[in-house]
């Protein structure tokens, strides 16, 4: 019997039911009625008041809803670019830079711009606190003050460890507080380090300097993996003088040629006009080899030089190795013994003969003052790998009484982090100051909450005689003061930050200017512009000291990769390099940097191993593929990307990864039931790569050999933005062979001075089926983007995120081809028979006067304006997205989600001239409409008309190489008007018809005759 | 069960009727109504009379509203600029004569009347009735009701309108005549964009002037 319980029924559980009670059907919906007319009475009530609060007394230069602008310096590096901030309602909400700043001349990187954002960052610490507990300054003084005192008595030392960059009023501090506490020291400690660049010259020049490069003056420039477009000490202004000294036009078509020596594909590189792709143990040789080849060209070098170079290259699978690039040498001494003092040789390795040889190249070419400013060196760069490492053995020794960290992350950055945290505990006391609890500061006995860049009072000197003021655009959100201030306050003077930089100006840089005799209008105007340009202190150098190089390691000279370091050994290296976005880490907090996509590879939210194509193949190892790096000391496992361009025996690796806290970015796209998170919680975006990195001869070196790699066969999601890499039509679409896309033109130097036409495709001769549709009659609105100029910093794309609120939407999304940037900039690899060539191109709303998106909306949500903009209308969108899926170009953005803006304090920066989008509308670049109304509207106020170049999208106004160009059509002296006539105008998809408002000047190469390309 | 339903319905409908009510005696010009909200006119913290000041007492717009003419927001005044003429006005002038013949009559020197409305100006300015600043007070703003209110996705600059010569009128009515501000126009978009389609055929004083008819003029 499967049953033998009966099983009871509902009858005999409740054998009498009660008469039926309660409400009937009409009873029901009578109260229903009743209720539903109260809650719509409530609702009526008071829902919408809203209420509209002045100010109680007005500050006098601000005016609600106009902004207002203040010159300051860039704090996101050490590179102390000029910027301007625009305030609004008192808070600031982008960064621009400064038009004219003397060196970074308007630009602003990625980076500096995203700096608005992380001034929002609600965990920064807000309070002081000891041993964990928060505390007052007082409190924070009386202990600093009783362990000072017992640090002296017991004659103990005092270690400042900074960031470069600082200050005459820092500095100033540090000699004021050394006098008072006299085993002081100021150690200076930067991640980047380019420490053995200033040491080869206090062997060669006799000041440990770090000269000035003037990029516009060189017409050969050969860089030995300096990656000075992208992160290598002032990459705004290098880029804005690598462009002004590469105009394929003028009288003497006077643009330089550009080698990169690299093992990876780095920004730079991108934009070389020739690559050797070599290992990273090879430079040395190479230089040397290149010295070597210098002075028999010029016959000016030293007598050691005289020998001839004897290459025994190392290769370890038949890649383009540096026997290949050996043999190029001669070539390019040549080339750099005929530009002379035009010449310039920079080399971004940080070993110290590597430096000394790059030193004396540019030596025997004579560029002293004018490619390589010795006279006016980079003050700002003061990095010391050697002290650094000294006071971490003092540390350990047990012999500092008090260590003082200010802005940097040593135990995360560091080679030697772990054994930094441990030495840490023997100092008597521990002061940190930093804006998150990062890795170090959790080591401190005392926290400080160090003040955002636009929330203080400091000063820098980028380069000597420039000095430039930072103030605060914003009171502090925190309870923060300088490290002037603390210095000073601890020793036993109360002085506020912008007092003591007075002070200190008044004494150290008023006297070394003679345009002003009155301090006050020195100061004010100084602080008005943002910068002065003074006098810069004799740097007090004496000439290139030739014995140094007998000095230098032979086979250093001689052999490539012989007997240089412990890299060598079979197998392969790891790189590590620092991005665009992220530096060494120290932005990892910034969601607009981790999910601007790197500028070559594309890729958000992440760091990667790339690998060379055919190491990929060979391994087996796809996009995607989880690795195994194995050095002996590490393990490591990291997602495989490829990379064109990339050393076969080369593995590199982003640094700035896997920061402490960058799990708060866990929840930071949308929340849905497919949805993925960004960062599994718990976790890092990315791994810490900076333990991998070897402390080589005091220097802390970028890569590390005998690495092994395997496969693992997991694999790992990589969200990029790009998924098509070539101009080619994929052969699954085309038959073989198929014609490369025009969607870039480019050509050579020597062609395009034959025939200014040159690598311009055959044009389609388009019938219009909307003639006569729009007639312009006031502005007529262009853009032109110079392919040549353009380097894809991606400078533009944050810039145009923080003018036009667009949000982040996490890596899911982005791996979903969601992401809402307005602006990408495309990049495509060119394959050639002896490597691979890049190209770069912004990609934005093309505004096409017959647009395919505005006769599909259903809606009318797309539609044209009479100025020629391609004017979105979000209160109309319905979300069909039938305009993205017939826009060519496919720029439009379709919001699938509310997303995020942060919390209440990220929304602060949130610009309040543009509508924060919704669920379900579409969107995309407008030409920053804001701006071009709002240039407008001052033209109108001022009873004239709008200004060439005073309307100006936020791209154009970022962009360091003043590659776009903006304007009115109708104004035939516009910039724009010259650019639309320019022999090098293209547009992209020109054949469809569709008639674009922004055009392309074609992308020209100097590719000197006979020349192929390596890599 | 026609009991129980019918004391029901007396409960709610008596409920409802109580809310209608309190809610029209009460709140009638706070409400704003779904649409354009035309006619909303709220009541104010202050009963500020535009009547009186714009009106009677001739005061231009812009002396008060001094942002109209150079940024996107009018402005509304400061507590500190109510103060620049109530400093000394603290009373209506037959309030204030009233006290000074009471005062001629008995031989006393004229106590300072301060009306009830410009109490809360002064209370918002942290003043006592000597109009000193009064350390027991925390100055606090006026919040003010804000009156007429655009969607966030439509775009007005005050700035663009008054140096064009757009009277303050033609959006905002008589204001000189109102004792409480009211909503005129409905500030729709149709009636927004038959304005400048106007302006563009016939100019605003008799001057040519450029309004914007593109979506984008507004809407960014």
């Amino acid at each position: 019997m499967p049953f033998p319980t009966p099983v009871p029924t509902i009858a005999a559980r409740d054998p009498a039911p009660a008469p039926q009670r309660g409400f009937d059907r009409r009873s029901f919906l009578k109260a229903a009625g009743f209720t539903f007319a109260g809650t719509v009475l409530a609702g009526c009530e008071k829902g919408a008041v809203e209420k509209a609060i002045p100010f109680l007394v007005k500050p006098e230069e601000v005016t609600p809803g106009t902004a207002t602008w203040y010159a300051s310096t860039c704090g996101g590096c050490s590179a102390g670019c000029g910027i301007l901030i625009k305030n609004r309602d008192g808070r600031p909400i982008k960064i621009e830079g400064n038009p004219a700043h003397p060196l970074s001349k308007g630009g602003l990187c990625a980076t500096g711009q995203a700096m608005v954002l992380s001034l929002y960052d609600s965990r920064r610490l807000r309070e002081p606190r000891i041993s964990g507990q928060t505390a007052a300054w007082d409190a924070v003084d009386r202990t600093i003050a009783a362990k000072l005192a017992e640090t002296r008595d017991g004659a103990k030392g005092v270690r400042i460890l900074t960031g470069s960059g600082a200050g005459a009023t820092t500095l100033a501090a540090i000699r004021s507080f050394s006098a008072a506490f006299p085993d002081t020291r100021h150690v200076v400690y930067e991640p980047l380090s380019i420490a053995a660049l200033a040491d080869a010259h206090e062997q060669c020049y006799g000041r440990r300097i770090v000269p000035h490069y003037r990029f516009d003056r060189a017409s050969v420039i050969v860089s030995f993996d300096a990656d000075f477009l992208g992160t290598w000490i002032s990459p705004v202004e290098f880029t804005s003088d690598y462009r002004a000294g590469r105009s394929p036009e003028g009288p003497s078509r006077a643009m330089s040629h550009h080698v990169q020596i690299e093992s990876r594909m780095s920004l730079t590189g991108s934009n070389a006009d020739a690559r050797i792709v070599v290992r990273p143990d090879s430079m040395v040789g190479l230089l040397g080899g290149l010295a070597y080849y210098v002075a028999k060209e010029t016959g000016a070098g030293p007598a050691v030089f005289a020998s001839p170079a004897a290459p025994s290259p190392r290769t370890a699978s038949g890649s383009p190795d540096a026997e290949d690039a050996m043999n190029l040498l001669p070539l390019l001494a040549r080339r750099l013994a005929a530009a002379g003092r035009k010449g310039l040789v920079v080399c971004g390795v940080n070993g110290i003969a590597c430096q000394a040889l790059a030193a004396s190249i540019n030596d025997m070419l004579g560029n002293a003052g004018v490619t390589v400013e010795l006279e006016r060196p980079t003050s700002s760069r003061t990095d010391n790998d050697r002290e650094t490492q000294d006071l971490l053995a003092e540390l350990d020794a047990g012999t500092i009484g008090m260590l003082v960290v200010h802005g940097v992350n040593p135990v995360y950055d560091h080679p030697r982090g772990g054994v930094f945290s441990a030495a840490m505990k023997k100092a008597g006391l521990t002061v940190v100051f930093a804006q998150h609890e990062d890795e170090t500061a959790e080591h401190a006995d005392i926290i400080l909450p160090k003040g955002h860049p636009l929330e203080e009072w400091d000063d820098a000197e980028p380069v000597a005689g420039v000095v430039s003021v930072r103030q605060p655009a914003i009171a502090p959100f925190g309870n923060s003061r300088s490290l002037a201030e603390c210095l000073l306050a601890w020793t036993g003077e109360r002085t506020g930050a912008r007092e003591a930089i007075r002070r200190a100006w008044k004494s150290a840089v008023f006297p070394r200017q003679n345009a002003e005799a009155d301090f006050e209008t020195f100061w004010n105007a100084s602080v008005h512009e943002g910068y002065a340009v003074v006098d810069p202190v004799p740097s007090g150098h004496h000439s290139f000291d030739a014995s140094v190089v007998p000095q230098l390691p032979a086979g250093d000279r001689k052999n490539p990769g012989a007997g240089a370091d412990s890299s060598s050994g079979e197998g392969f290296m790891i790189e590590m390099y620092p991005t665009v976005a992220l530096l060494d880490g120290r932005h990892a907090h910034n969601p607009w940097l981790q999910e601007l996509p790197d500028p070559v590879t594309k890729v958000v939210w992440d760091n990667y191993a790339s690998v060379s194509p055919r190491t990929g193949k060979r391994l087996a190892v796809e996009e995607g593929d989880v690795i195994r790096i194995e050095t002996g000391v590490h393990i490591l496992e990291l997602p495989a990307v490829i990379q064109p361009g990339q050393h076969d025996d080369v593995i590199s690796v982003a640094l700035g990864y896997g920061r402490k806290g960058t799990d708060r970015f866990t929840s930071v796209g949308p929340e849905w039931f497919e949805a993925v998170p960004t960062v599994e919680p718990g976790e890092t975006v990315g791994r810490n790569m900076a333990p991998m990195r070897e402390i080589r001869g005091n220097y802390v070196s970028s890569y590390r050999g005998g690495v092994s790699v395997t496969r693992t066969g997991r694999v790992r999601t990589i969200a990029s933005t790009q998924i098509h890499h070539s101009l080619h039509v994929p052969e699954h679409l085309a038959p073989k062979n198929a014609e490369r896309r025009p969607i870039v033109q480019e050509t050579s130097l020597a062609a395009y001075t034959e025939s200014p036409g040159a690598g311009r495709f055959e044009t389609h001769k388009v019938v219009s089926m909307w003639p006569d549709e729009h007639r312009f009659t006031k502005h007529r609105w262009f853009m032109s983007i110079d392919l040549t100029a353009c380097t894809g910093c991606s400078a533009c794309v944050v810039g145009c995120q923080a003018e036009n609120n667009i949000p982040v939407v996490g890596k899911d999304e982005v791996y979903r081809n969601r992401e809402l940037t307005w602006l990408r900039i495309d990049r495509y690899y060119t394959e050639e028979e002896d490597g691979v060539s890049v190209a770069h191109q912004p990609m934005l709303c093309q505004h096409c006067e017959h647009a395919p998106c505005e006769t599909v909306c259903p809606v009318l949500a797309t539609v044209h304006s009479e100025e020629g903009l391609n004017q979105q209308v979000y209160n109309r969108c319905v979300g069909t997205r039938y305009c993205s899926n017939n826009c060519p170009y496919k720029v439009r953005r379709f919001n699938w989600f509310d997303y995020s803006r942060g919390d209440d304090m990220g929304r602060l920066v949130l610009n309040p001239d543009v509508v924060v989008r919704e669920r379900g509308i579409m969107e995309k670049c407008s030409f920053c409409v804001q701006r071009i109304q709002e240039g407008k509207i001052r033209a109108k106020q001022e009873g004239r008309t709008v200004k060439d170049g005073e309307i100006s999208p936020a791209c154009e106004q970022s962009c360091p190489a003043q590659a776009i160009v903006f304007g009115d059509l109708n104004d035939p002296a516009s910039r724009i008007s010259a650019s639309r006539k320019h022999p090098r105008f293209y547009r992209v998809l020109e054949e469809i018809g569709v008639e674009p408002s922004v055009g392309y000047l074609t992308l020209v190469r100097n590719l000197p005759e006979g020349d192929g390309r390596n890599g | 069960m026609g009991l129980n339903n019918r004391i029901l319905s007396i409960f709610l409908g008596s409920g409802l009727l109580l809310c209608l009510t309190i809610f029209l005696t009460s709140y009638a010009n706070n409400v704003r109504l779904p649409g354009n909200h035309e006619g909303y006119e709220p009541v104010q913290p202050i009963s500020y009379s535009h009547r009186l000041h714009a009106g009677e007492l001739q005061i231009p717009c812009l002396h008060c509203h001094s942002d109209a003419g150079r940024s996107r927001n009018a402005g509304i005044p400061t507590v500190e600029t109510c103060m620049n003429c109530h400093r000394f006005v603290t009373a209506p002038i037959v309030d204030v004569k009233a006290e000074d013949q009471r005062a001629e009559k008995s031989g006393e020197k004229p106590r300072r009347i301060i009306s009830a409305e410009l109490k809360k100006l002064y209370d918002a300015a942290g003043m006592n009735p000597e109009l000193r600043p009064d350390p027991g007070k925390t100055p606090q703003p006026v919040a003010w009701v804000k009156v007429h209110r655009l969607p966030d996705f439509a775009y007005f600059n005050h700035g663009a309108h008054v140096s064009a010569g757009v009277e303050c009128q033609a959006c905002h009515g008589a204001i000189e005549t109102m004792e409480r501000v009211r909503q005129v126009s409905d500030l729709s978009m149709g009636w927004c964009v038959n304005c400048h389609r106007g302006s563009n055929a016939q100019g605003v004083n008799g001057r040519a002037v450029a309004a914007p008819t593109d979506c984008t003029g507004c809407h960014f």
